[in-house]
């Protein structure tokens, strides 16, 4: 018989193909070792890809505290062991703690910068303070921290944020959906090209407060600082009181509450 | 004569009801379940000159059941078959395995010299009992004999003729030997022999008769029965996908980029597991199978795939078709190949599950070759065939990474050029 026939009877005429992937590399034992196979900014999927299947090993990775450019990479592990593991899981203060977190649960006792960016499941309590860029478009899951620094929840596009002390500036820059409450005051412009999603504030709110705001819902228990709403093309501000120039259309409580 | 095939159904029925072995059925065939050990036993006993270890530890019916299946098949006693095997013990001798000049010849004068063949020598059912018991100077013996129609001993020759051979032994143990490679490749499969679970434990503790007794009631095969078995098997046809993935099974085992002749056999001293794939970029590349294991597969294999797959599809009456390879090969090679520890030592192995491991080796190689190999398998086969330009053939094939292609396909079509 012909090998090619041989061949077309043991496929039946469906043969299909797939290039084999092959990657340069070593055993992983380090983040420098991942970082060899994968560069230093990858995506989540190249590095599921290489994972190890053994926790333990996973475990020890993401043990030591990474070096600036290893942050991110540090980041997908913790998020991934945290995925796996059956109870809570308690990780260092670095930045990019429970990036791209799906599911789990993730404690910190302080956060750097980038914590839950672009978490789309799970929860991360932090029980200290959180740096910059806490939450960062994230589409799902929550996180309750103490308090943050600036940038908190920007681009937000779903799940929850709870802020129980005060915020940096910039709470909610370009949110789009989702819900954030801070027990606390916030700086200024929180709700900057906000079109989505809500945002409640227990204390004072700083100056700007839903600057070009577009959509959502801002809700202020206490005063806001000058030009609340200002540039507004749409959405709801409410607040206790306002400051000087605020924008036309923004309410007391009182009357909302009336 | 009546169908052997119902009898063996009824061997297996008589086995159960008499509670001679009561197995557990893990070795699944398509939808069937079946007790692997007692399945590739009677497969052995459907073919000829192929040998079949059994593994496990003591009181596992290893022996016994060997011993039963030959008092059916052959027709004897089980005493009688009892008498025919030989067992392991540093002091065994060619002299005590296989026989020795007759000395009364020595009284006479003239004739041609006599020898006493011992009755496992004469034997076409021949068990090595405890076989990892013999130092390693005598399993050398077996070497010639396994898979061979005759024996010699003093320039006498006996041919017994087609024989099936059967081996047991322990885990390592103080007082055992290690069994050499070159051995191990000449068993066609070796099968773990698991202690009774609950349920079996409890069948067991019904039987009240002795073996013995229960022995005689199985049922007989003739010798033509018994004869006419392995053309039973050979009539039974392997389909070109079971053909096909058997080859790469092989050559996924086998070849190796750094090898000569990207041939891992030939490899002595350095091996994957000894820092041979350092850099290799298909290192650590879960698709690929030649960094996994050590070692690689000879033509044995390929022999004893076929003939098991075979075996066991006449046993089940069925095609001898993929599913018959899944379940078949990883008894065929997890003896004769070596895992990378730091594979075979995650989880789900722990280091202990080789059996495992391999089986998950088997089933990546079976599911790329069918569902990934196909192009480039035509793309060889039609170029081999003259139905393409070699040029054509070679440039195509250079963008498949897959080691059959690199390794194999490109070096074949550039000799043909």
């Amino acid at each position: 018989m012909k090998l090619a026939r041989f061949m077309e009877e043991a496929y039946h005429g469906a043969a299909r193909s797939k290039k084999l992937e092959t990657r340069r590399g070593k055993m992983i034992f380090s983040l420098e070792d991942l970082a060899d196979l994968v560069g230093d900014k990858p995506t989540r999927a190249e590095i599921e890809a290489l994972v190890p299947s053994d926790d333990d090993l996973l475990s020890k990775l993401i043990s030591t505290e990474p070096s600036g450019k290893h942050q991110l990479l540090w980041g997908y592990l913790g998020s991934i062991l945290a995925e796996r593991s059956a109870g809570p899981l308690k990780l260092s203060s670095c930045n990019y703690a429970g990036l791209e977190l799906r599911r789990g649960t993730i404690i910190l006792q302080a956060a750097g910068d980038h914590v839950g960016e672009r978490m789309s499941g799970g929860r991360i309590f932090i029980r200290g303070p959180a740096g910059d860029y806490l939450g960062q478009e994230m589409s799902g899951g929550g996180i309750v921290t103490q308090s943050c620094k600036d940038y908190a929840f920007k681009n937000m596009r779903g799940g929850f944020g709870v802020v129980l002390g005060t915020a940096g500036n910039f709470v909610c820059l370009g949110k789009h959906g989702g819900r954030t409450v801070v027990r606390g005051d916030c700086g200024a412009r929180a709700g900057w090209l906000m079109h989505g999603g809500s945002l409640r504030i227990g204390g004072d709110a700083g100056e700007y407060l839903g600057i070009l705001m577009g959509g959502g819902k801002i809700l202020v228990r206490g005063r806001t600082g000058k030009r609340a709403g200002w540039r507004r093309k749409g959405g709801i501000i409410q607040a206790g009181s306002f400051g000087p120039e605020s924008e036309d259309g923004v309410m007391g409580l009182a009357k909302r509450m009336a | 004569m009546p169908d052997p095939r119902k009898k063996i159904e009824a061997l297996i029925e008589s086995l159960e009801d008499l509670r001679l072995h009561v197995g557990r059925k893990d070795l699944v065939v398509g939808d069937e379940r079946v007790n692997p050990q007692l399945f590739f036993l009677l497969a052995n006993s459907c073919l000829r000159n192929r040998a079949v270890l059994l593994y496990g530890g003591m009181g596992a019916n290893k022996t016994t059941l060997v011993n039963l299946l030959g008092s059916s098949f052959l027709s004897l006693s089980l005493g009688a078959v009892e008498d025919l095997m030989v067992t392991g013990h540093p002091e065994q001798t060619e002299e005590k395995i296989v026989g020795f000049l007759d000395p009364r010849q020595w009284s006479r004068s003239g004739g041609a010299i006599d020898m006493l063949w011992t009755p496992w020598a004469r034997s076409r059912w021949k068990l090595i009992n405890e076989i990892n018991r013999f130092p390693s100077g005598k399993q050398n013996l077996f070497l010639e004999i396994i898979q061979k129609r005759k024996l010699s001993y003093a320039g006498q020759v006996l041919e017994p003729g087609d024989t099936c051979y059967f081996a047991t032994m322990n885990p390592e143990f103080s007082a055992t030997y290690p069994l050499d490679e070159a051995l191990l490749d000449r068993i066609s499969a070796s099968v773990p022999a698991m202690q009774p679970d609950f349920l079996a434990g409890m069948a067991l503790a019904e039987r009240e008769r002795e073996v013995y007794d229960l022995a005689e009631e199985l049922p007989r095969f003739s010798s033509q029965e018994f004869d006419a078995l392995p053309n039973l098997v050979t009539e039974v046809e392997l389909s070109p996908q079971v053909e096909l993935a058997i080859l790469c099974l092989l050559r996924d085992f086998t070849l190796c980029e750094r090898a000569p002749g990207f041939d891992k056999t030939q490899l002595s001293g350095t091996k994957p597991s000894k820092g041979l794939c350092h850099d290799c970029h298909y290192f650590n590349n879960p698709e690929v199978l030649c960094w996994q294991v050590d070692d690689g597969l000879s033509d044995r294999v390929r022999q004893d795939l076929r003939a098991f797959c075979r075996a066991v599809a006449f046993l089940l009456d069925r095609d001898a078709d993929l599913e018959v390879l899944r379940a078949v090969a990883p008894y065929v090679i997890w003896h004769r190949v070596t895992p990378s520890s730091s594979m075979l030592n995650r989880p789900p192995y722990y280091g202990a599950r080789k059996l495992s491991f391999v089986a998950e080796l088997v089933e990546r190689s079976i599911n790329r070759t069918l569902n990934e190999r196909g192009e480039m398998n035509l793309l060889f086969s039609r170029a081999a065939d003259g139905e393409m330009n070699l040029a054509v053939a070679l440039r195509e094939l250079s963008y498949y990474d897959d080691p059959i292609a690199r390794l194999d396909f490109i070096p074949a079509l550039e000799r043909m050029r």
